[in-house]
């Protein structure tokens, strides 16, 4: 499956923490995705883009927190992350970049 | 670490170096360990950071630290095994340029070790020392030379003219294009004739006044006058002279003396005595120690580090050029090359160099910081007012300190052999000493 410009657009760039570290001790990638994205097409845009088979995609949003900037509540944008579990024997080097 | 001997020729070593690319992560690694609990990253709490990551991120700039490390820590047990000690920095060099990180790594070290100095036997060593006792022609030809610098000036009897050499206390006012300068003017001045203090032809005109006459006196500023608009100009000078004095040397009395903080005649010819002795001592202790250097090198032969011998003998030839084209003062010159003298001197100094430091390292000879501090303080009198930043300067720079101390050391490791030697003393006279300066200065 060659890599389309959409792909792109879906995963914007992965998620390196205690928590993504220990995901991927599970065989997991976490990522940070666009907010309309959905499973399928995460499942799509990963294994295009890092040449892997996927297992499953679990997501979730993180809302963004509320900050009071100058007297003035304003808001963070809310994330949300995909934990991409992949099948057996495929690995994705997170910190390395594409 | 393996090390391998390619050479072995005379005082020359070269070594082969393999650092495999196991040892070299291992080293990185062991650098990463202890690092890790320290560092901090966005994402992880303190010390939380996976290895992984450290090593991904962290990776290559310790990689170039271990490798100079373990190069240097196998060099390092490389001289404490062998005993050698090398003579310069050694030349190390990476052979495979195109290095890449698993790879391993081939170093090339090669270096000249500093020969094994032989024993030398000085209490075999023979000197003479010269003795001069200052004698009383010394003494009185000092204390006349002494006594001229303190002459006085007496009022000559009214009337009589001055004459070169006298003293006349006279007012003027110097006048350029009939308007008066700058610095032209003076009043009750002291001037020596014929001491040469003013412009030429000032003096000698002066010559033949009376007390108490007035007199002009036109002279031409020289050309190259230090003052750039009274240069080359004309100046007529109106002076009024008020007293002619005549020069009187000092009586060599107790005054004179007194005059120079001695008690009487007899002590300052005491002063004067010890003075002149303790600059005999200086002389005769450099010859002797020529002596003991020129003894030391006959007895002493050993091979010597080229590369050494070599700098020297470049050193001293770029001095000598530089006493001869005394017009450069920068180094944008030539390499000069140094002659076969030039390398024969090098040679000998090199060898003493050697030798003496050996000595003294054998017989513990010491710097001590009195000395250095004294040391110190005679350097900074050169800069007179500047002598707090000298100290600090020398305080803070290596390389000065040692420049400092070698001399201190070589001469206590003269004292030293000195001692040991036989040394025997000659009394001899001024001039046999003068002589023998003079001779030793020709040598070199």
């Amino acid at each position: 499956m060659s890599a389309k410009a959409e792909h792109y657009d879906v995963i914007r760039k992965p998620v390196i923490t205690e928590k993504a570290t220990m995901a991927s001790e599970n065989g997991a990638v976490v990522f940070e995705v666009a907010m309309d994205s959905n499973k399928p097409q995460i499942k799509e845009a990963v294994e295009a883009l890092f040449g892997v088979k996927v297992k499953a995609v679990n997501t979730t949003i993180t809302k963004g927190k509320a900050k009071r900037f100058r007297g003035q509540m304003g808001r963070r944008k809310d994330v949300k992350k995909a934990y991409v579990t992949l099948e057996e024997g495929n690995t994705i080097d997170v910190s390395t970049g594409l | 670490m393996q090390v391998t001997e390619t050479l072995n020729e005379g005082l020359k070593r070269a070594y082969k170096l393999m650092l495999t690319a196991q040892e070299l992560d291992d080293k990185v690694n062991e650098k990463l360990a202890e690092a890790q609990p320290e560092i901090e990253m966005k994402g992880f709490r303190k010390g939380k950071v996976p290895m992984a990551l450290l090593k991904k991120q962290f990776g290559p700039r310790l990689m170039g630290e271990a490798m100079q490390e373990t190069i240097d820590g196998a060099m390092n047990k490389h001289f404490e095994d062998s005993g050698d000690r090398p003579a310069l920095q050694p030349e190390v060099k990476m052979t495979n340029e195109d290095w890449k990180e698993g790879d391993d790594v081939h170093v090339e070290m090669a270096y000249e070790k500093l020969p094994e100095i032989p024993e030398v036997d000085l209490a075999s060593i023979s000197l003479e020392r010269m003795v001069v006792k200052a004698d009383d022609a010394a003494v009185d030809e000092a204390l006349a030379s002494l006594a001229e610098t303190a002459q006085d000036f007496k009022d000559r009897k009214k009337g009589s003219k001055a004459k070169d050499g006298d003293q006349v206390v006279f007012d003027f006012l110097g006048k350029v294009d009939g308007e008066p300068f700058e610095g032209g003017s003076a009043e009750d001045y002291p001037l020596v004739l014929g001491s040469g203090q003013f412009i030429p032809g000032f003096e000698e005109q002066l010559a033949g006044v009376k007390a108490g006459e007035e007199k002009d006196v036109t002279v031409t500023f020289p050309e190259e006058y230090q003052a750039e608009h009274l240069a080359g100009k004309e100046a007529v000078f109106s002076c009024t002279i008020k007293e002619v004095k005549e020069p009187v040397a000092a009586e060599i009395d107790d005054e004179l003396a007194k005059k120079f903080g001695a008690e009487d005649l007899a002590a300052l010819k005491g002063q004067i005595g010890e003075r002149l002795e303790a600059e005999y001592a200086g002389a005769a202790r450099a010859v002797l120690k020529r002596g003991l250097l020129d003894k030391l090198d006959e007895m002493v032969k050993f091979d010597l580090p080229p590369s050494l011998v070599e700098a020297e003998a470049k050193q001293i030839a770029h001095q000598l050029w530089h006493e001869e084209h005394p017009e450069v003062h920068d180094h944008n010159h030539d390499g000069i090359e140094p002659t076969e003298e030039h390398t024969k001197l090098a040679e000998r100094r090199v060898r003493l160099g050697l030798l003496l430091a050996e000595l003294g390292q054998k017989a513990e000879v010491q710097v001590t910081d009195a000395e250095m501090t004294q040391a110190i303080m005679n350097q900074a009198r050169q800069y007179p007012g500047q002598e707090r930043q000298f100290f600090e300067f020398v305080q803070q720079n290596q390389q000065m300190q040692q420049q400092l101390r070698a001399p201190i050391f070589e001469d206590k490791v003269v004292d030293y052999v000195c001692e040991l030697a036989q040394v025997s003393e000659k009394e001899i006279s001024k001039d046999e000493l003068q002589k023998a300066v003079e001779e030793m200065e020709n040598d070199d």
